[in-house]
């Protein structure tokens, strides 16, 4: 096909012209945009009582001003909203229920996210431990530290440093996992790559031969 | 253009799908054991088009190529993509398996119809001028039926249809004339070079 594009080029230039316009818009948008095209996505996690989204265009497009809708295990909405510019939307935890979270980009393109009950009661817990158990502990020592400082104290101590310091490694796991998460969400949100393209070339070439084998196979019946 | 998992209603996606298969069974039933390899090569194209993507505002909006399928192959453009759009919703997770069927009838209905209008114009004896005009066209007004089936399967799911097909369509201006600048040169070079590829329009 190359030969008789050059053959062309040698002997009418002018009328080749069309054609060399063509090439250069093909090779201007394979180059211009690495593999990428429409497909939508949402990813979402839990930081604590709010739960994180980010929406994306495959290809690594931010999906901008998109509605978001939250539904429950029941699917009752819970509440929506649209992303900001960096495609990113966030909620507090409305319910401690499984979630669906649904983006709806407009124009037939749809992405579904699920967080699971489980998953919530553990983000969730962990926030009411902090809220309810420390303030009883401290009530506590203190009214131990009057009535009996031997005996009970360091038992309560313990448990005093063991909340603090659970709460403190939950914090700095949080912050040091948030670009992992990030990450993740790329990874997740990330377009086709060549091995999918050659697959499905190869996919192509394979149902041609099988048709070929049965066309084949016919007529020398 | 690839409309995703549960957007659609299933009314419409039950009969996108059998609309789609009396579009392939037609498709296979004109096919001829030499043109496999052809349909083999076009779907191929057809499946790799998608990577190609305009960036049009916020959003990006990718080749089609169906106009020139159709150009090329008529009815037998249902099969090729069909075939197409299948490997890119298992591989790429475009559209979806479900709405297979009304993705398949989106894109390839248009192609059949383009090619049925336009036939005469790209004739053995047209005119030069003609015949790239009209494949322009093709490619043109293939993408631009597309956008409006889109916006029709989007209006019988309950969005407003001027506005979604609106923006479909209006998304799709770029890749339209790009669509018919590549269609038009596509044609008039194996016209030149192959032109017992288009022999199928002369029939």
């Amino acid at each position: 096909m190359f030969k008789n594009i050059i053959h062309l080029k040698m002997h009418e230039i002018k009328k080749s012209r069309l054609w060399h316009m063509v090439c250069l818009i093909f090779i201007f948008f394979l180059y211009a945009s690495p593999v990428s095209a429409h497909r939508a996505t949402i990813f979402a996690w839990i930081d604590g009582d709010t739960v994180h989204t980010q929406s994306k265009f495959s290809g690594g497009r931010k999906a901008v001003g998109a509605q978001v809708e939250v539904y429950d295990a029941n699917g009752h909405k819970l509440l929506s909203g649209k992303t900001d510019n960096n495609g990113d939307f966030s909620f507090k935890l409305p319910k401690k229920t499984a979630l669906k979270i649904v983006l709806q980009a407009g124009s037939g393109h749809h992405a579904e996210w699920k967080i699971s009950a489980e998953e919530i009661e553990e983000a969730s817990g962990k926030k009411a431990f902090y809220e309810e158990k420390n303030p009883k502990v401290a009530v506590n020592s203190s009214q131990t530290a009057e009535t009996d400082p031997i005996e009970e104290s360091p038992k309560k101590i313990v448990t005093l440093e063991y909340n603090e310091l659970k709460k403190m490694i939950d914090e700095s796991l949080d912050k040091k996992l948030a670009p992992i998460i990030k990450t993740l969400a790329d990874i997740y949100n990330r377009g086709p790559d060549i091995r999918d393209i050659i697959g499905g070339i190869g996919y192509i070439i394979g149902l041609v031969g099988i048709a070929l084998y049965v066309a084949n196979r016919r007529n020398k019946n | 253009m690839h409309i995703s998992e549960g957007v659609l209603s299933p009314a419409i996606l039950i009969g996108g799908t059998v609309l789609t298969t009396a579009g392939v069974a037609i498709g296979l039933k004109k096919l001829d054991q030499d043109e496999i390899p052809l349909i083999g090569i076009l779907s191929a194209a057809f499946f790799v088009a998608s990577l190609i993507h305009v960036p049009v505002g916020p959003a990006s909006v990718h080749l089609v190529l169906n106009g020139l399928l159709g150009l090329i192959l008529g009815w037998k453009a249902f099969p090729a993509i069909l075939v197409g759009l299948a490997l890119q919703a298992l591989l790429f997770q475009y559209g979806g398996i479900t709405t297979l069927g009304v993705n398949t009838l989106n894109m390839a209905l248009p192609a059949v119809i383009c090619y049925y209008i336009f036939r005469q114009g790209l004739g053995k004896n047209a005119k030069r001028s003609v015949f790239a005009l009209s494949a322009f066209f093709v490619g043109f007004l293939a993408v631009f039926f597309s956008g409006i089936l889109v916006g029709f399967s989007l209006y019988f799911t309950g969005e407003a249809f001027l506005p979604a097909a609106k923006i479909v369509v209006l998304a799709h201006v770029p890749v339209m004339l790009i669509e018919g600048i590549l269609t038009s040169a596509c044609a008039l070079f194996l016209r030149k070079v192959r032109p017992e590829l288009l022999e199928g329009i002369y029939v």
